[in-house]
């Protein structure tokens, strides 16, 4: 392993320590009840991980927000290519995504709830729908840039219409497609916290936001910090996981441009 | 032919909502849903013309606007300049970037009660959140554009006679134009929903308390009628931008 590659895995490591650090000599000039210090509050978290019950909630958000991600990809990544691959359902869907996109997913929350309760079912449904659009949308323009000669030699070849889709669109736009699952699964954690903030029943945000209420600031930014790891971690996990996916596809563009 | 294709595009694009609304409507007429949980649709638009001439709603939508514009205008300024600055400047990019690594994915949701306990439940914590939410994707589009500008501008601008010191706004900044555009028009959308999310955890005004005040008296009606305003109002907001782009744009080779 060069020194570069290990100065790359360490840096956001780095840059966690820095953001705690700041966030240390902060509280320590503010001073206020409020606001604890970086140290109380990671000293707060073992006594949530180790609460049976809160631990079991936050497993029943993950469980959730999986669920709700995974149903959301397979639905978005085929509507997405068939959209990018013809002009007629594009132009069809498109409107209707347009509508849909500025309505913040969890604010449909307290309707739903009316409909189908405080459950699961209505979470992981504003989960579902909060994901949807960006894979959609990232899958749409994938399948809209793969290159037409590809697909006439497949359809030379004695590809059929499904064939090409699979074979050719799919794996073609997956960089794109995986972009776009990326952003979903951010997204998923937020419509998370804000469908459990707003259905206080269970779950992570529910945690978090009795904690305000309460007045229990270690819990409150010892909740912070845990919902923020699951973030950074999650995302790493699914970066890995799309490098090696997609290994084929032009390295990322770190190199900055200099004009000295 | 080209207009023939465009109105056909529209026809196609119209019948979706307009079944949408139809089902909505069969839904109430025929029993399946009681009018209490699902008010037909006549009923919420009447509502919502009634609500958009009064004051009170007025003032609502205005506190909206306000939080959504200063928080997504504090995210353009601080998303273009530090991605500017982290493209250009090795010694930036190596700060900025894995910080931006770490930060990125966070769900920034969780640090509103922080931001809460920081600076009051008044405008200050929410234009915060709608600012850290919307400032990441215009950063990384900024930092990609001003990365990918083509070192052969940049040379052929110096040797036009271009100073250094100009090379940044005469060169970089608009060849990353359309990629800064793009990021600008993900981050008001995001600005829009996170606008409305911060105003229902805790307000007093604003289109998303009017939301969660119907919800908690059970006025279906009114529940429906800020949720229509949210997304009318990102459409117009997006119909903007995409008048502005194609103003700065102009001339661009297809874009």
């Amino acid at each position: 392993m060069s020194a570069s590659l290990i100065g790359r895995r360490l840096s956001p490591l780095l840059a966690c320590i820095g953001l705690l650090c700041i966030w240390q000599a902060a509280a320590l000039v503010l001073k206020t009840d409020s606001f604890p210090t970086a140290l109380e509050a990671i000293r707060a978290i073992p006594s949530i991980l180790g609460d049976h019950e809160a631990l079991l909630n936050i497993l029943d958000s993950l469980r959730r927000m999986v669920i709700g991600l995974v149903l959301a990809a397979l639905v978005s990544i085929p509507l997405g290519l068939m959209m990018g691959r013809s002009r007629a359902i594009a132009s069809f869907f498109n409107p209707l995504l347009m509508v849909v996109y500025p309505v913040p997913k969890a604010a449909l929350m307290p309707v739903i709830m009316l409909w189908l309760g405080v459950g699961d079912v209505s979470k992981t449904l504003v989960i579902f729908l909060g994901v949807s659009i960006p894979i959609i949308y990232h899958s749409f323009q994938g399948a809209k840039a793969v290159e037409e000669k590809m697909l006439w030699s497949g359809a030379a070849m004695g590809l059929s219409a499904p064939q090409r889709m699979f074979r050719i669109v799919l794996p073609a736009a997956l960089p794109e497609i995986l972009t776009g699952c990326r952003t979903g699964l951010v997204l998923a954690l937020i419509t998370m916290v804000t469908s459990e903030m707003i259905a206080r029943q269970n779950g992570a945000g529910n945690i978090l936001f009795n904690a305000l209420d309460m007045a229990q600031y270690e819990t409150v930014f010892a909740m912070i910090i845990i919902i923020g790891a699951m973030g950074i971690v999650l995302d790493a996990a699914f970066e890995k996981l799309r490098a090696r996916l997609v290994r084929w596809s032009e390295p990322d563009v770190d190199i900055p441009v200099s004009f000295s | 032919m080209n207009a023939r294709v465009v109105s056909t595009d529209i026809v196609l694009g119209i019948l979706p909502i307009a079944l949408l609304v139809a089902l909505w409507q069969a839904l109430v007429t025929f029993g399946y849903a009681p009018v209490s949980l699902l008010p037909p649709p006549g009923l919420v638009f009447a509502r919502l013309a009634q609500q958009l001439v009064s004051s009170g709603y007025l003032h609502d939508i205005a506190a909206t606007l306000f939080r959504l514009f200063a928080g997504f205008g504090i995210a353009v300024i601080l998303g273009v300049t530090i991605g500017l600055a982290a493209a250009v400047s090795p010694g930036i990019n190596a700060v900025v970037r894995p910080v931006v690594r770490v930060l990125a994915p966070l769900p920034k949701v969780a640090l509103y009660p922080a931001m809460l306990l920081l600076l009051g439940f008044d405008h200050a914590s929410k234009i915060t959140l709608v600012a850290a939410d919307a400032l990441f994707p215009i950063l990384l589009s900024t930092y990609y554009g001003a990365s990918m500008v083509e070192q052969k501008l940049i040379w052929s601008a110096m040797a036009a006679g271009t100073p250094r010191s100009q090379v940044l706004f005469k060169v970089v900044l608009p060849a990353a134009l359309p990629s800064i555009l793009t990021g600008c028009r993900i981050g008001l959308v995001i600005s829009c929903i996170v606008v409305f999310l911060a105003e229902m955890i805790t307000s007093s005004d604003g289109l998303g308390h009017v939301l969660v005040a119907a919800a908690r008296t059970f006025q279906t009606v009114d529940m429906f009628v800020p949720l229509i305003t949210i997304s009318l109002l990102g459409l117009i907001l997006n119909g903007l931008l995409h008048g502005l782009r194609t103003y700065l744009l102009r001339g661009f080779p297809e874009v």
